[in-house]
């Protein structure tokens, strides 16, 4: 009988990053590559509401994984979660570059033109995930380019969703805008001259999502309008 | 390599033992023995088994729910059994998940079982071959799995049938399907 206990290389969780909500360690899960995240508890809450809101929390983001992967977009695989210490053990995408990191280096390399050019199929790409997200009522909360990996050759556009710690499901367009709204403002504010990228995930969205992109489109229009002005104002 | 003993890596006390048996000719007694407790163990129809990692995962969660004394069913092997399957009716899970009398192949898992003294008891009660553990991914039936675990085709297109798996045993408890 071979005892494989004697032989394995005890990984310690490493941190990888720490944020408003959670804690993102490096691991490994019975020999595969693994993140934990880790809710932590908010002192200003109280013990037993703060208890079941990270519980709650979890579990939508656990349930939007799934059901993403049902509806054919890429999503880490859970393989546990333990809700003793508010924390989701998930596959680890390898050999990944975030979407922000790899809109970076074209527009370094390239000129503006020939960056757009270049980035055009993955705006096709983002556009597809998100309406079909979408039509399904599923809400990310928090999307961003820094939430998006690009698994492998990049020209392979294997685009992966990470981070749902804000996701809901719900049917309504105005939360659906918002969530169009939140990606337009991160990918505006952090790469520059990329109009025609946001442009061209709107167009395929739409394609994607028709029961509701009208909809969705004029929230976002309406969403866009109140930024304004809260802009003008402060 | 034949049998695993695996180090739960959550309880440093606890540990899974999986051993695999092929041409085995008394699927009956060997089950026998396990409803009257002979030896403890839970025993899974390979047919529904994608890959060994599928089965530690499962058991991992059977151990973790045990010790946080959460067990839907009465012990850590029915538990086992039940944590595989994704519906939430417990006679359904045996039913799909556990061995069958007329079957001639056999995953065993053993939860705890320190001192390998259960282990060995299945041994020498299955009148079969102890197989590498690994072997078990050529006796799967995709169809059925894929089926069983309602997995759409479009979902195989982005994940490997085993993430797909592995997601609905992990989620559970957060979803109804
Ligand atoms: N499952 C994962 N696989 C690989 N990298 C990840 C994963 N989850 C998070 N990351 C990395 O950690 C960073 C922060 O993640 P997050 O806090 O979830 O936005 C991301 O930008 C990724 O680079």
């Amino acid at each position: 009988m071979e005892d494989e206990s004697r032989n394995s290389t005890e990984t310690m969780p490493v941190l990888m990053k720490q944020g408003a909500e959670a804690k993102l360690y490096k691991s490994t899960f019975y020999g595969k590559p693994c993140i934990i995240k880790e809710r932590f508890t908010k002192c200003y809450r109280h013990p037993s509401l703060d208890k079941s809101l990270t519980a709650h929390r979890i579990k939508s983001e656990v349930r939007a994984l799934l059901r993403c992967r049902m509806n054919g977009i890429c999503t880490p695989t859970v393989y546990f979660t333990n809700m003793e210490n508010s924390s989701i053990y998930m596959e680890e995408i390898e050999d990944a570059q975030t979407v922000r990191e790899y809109i970076q280096h074209v527009q370094a390399k390239e000129s503006n033109d020939t960056a757009n050019n270049i980035l055009k199929p993955l705006g096709v790409k983002v556009g597809e995930i998100l309406g079909i997200m979408h039509s399904n009522n599923i809400v990310h909360g928090d999307l961003t380019t820094s939430n998006m990996l690009l698994r492998g050759n990049p020209v392979e556009l294997d685009v992966v969703i990470i981070d749902f710690g804000l996701s809901h499901f719900e049917n309504f367009a105005e939360e659906k805008g918002v969530d169009l709204y939140v990606l337009e403002r991160a990918i505006l504010s952090t790469h520059p001259n990329t109009e025609d990228f946001f442009q061209t995930i709107l167009e395929t969205y739409k394609k994607y999502n028709l029961k509701s992109s009208a909809e969705v489109v004029a929230k976002l229009d309406e969403v866009r309008l109140r930024g304004r002005k809260r802009t003008m104002v402060g | 390599m034949s049998m695993r003993v695996i180090k739960n890596e959550f309880y440093m006390d606890s540990t899974i033992s999986l051993a695999l048996f092929r041409n085995v000719e008394n699927a009956k007694e060997v089950r026998q023995n396990v409803m009257n407790g002979t030896f403890e163990g839970a025993l899974l129809k390979t047919s529904m088994i994608c890959d060994p990692f599928q089965v530690i995962v499962a058991a991992n969660r059977a151990i973790h729910l045990k010790r946080q004394n959460k067990m839907i069913t009465k012990n850590v092997h029915s538990e086992i059994l039940f944590c595989l399957s994704p519906t939430k009716n417990i006679s359904d899970s045996f039913r799909k998940f556990g061995l069958a009398d007329n079957e001639t192949s056999v995953m065993v898992v053993v939860a705890d079982d320190i001192d390998g003294s259960t282990m060995s008891a299945i041994c020498k009660c299955v009148k079969g071959e102890l197989s590498d553990v690994q072997d078990v991914i050529h006796l799967k039936e995709t169809k059925l799995i894929q089926k069983i675990y309602k997995i759409p085709d479009e979902e195989l297109v982005v994940s490997k049938l085993l993430d797909s798996i592995l997601s609905r045993i992990s989620s559970k408890d957060v979803l109804t399907l």
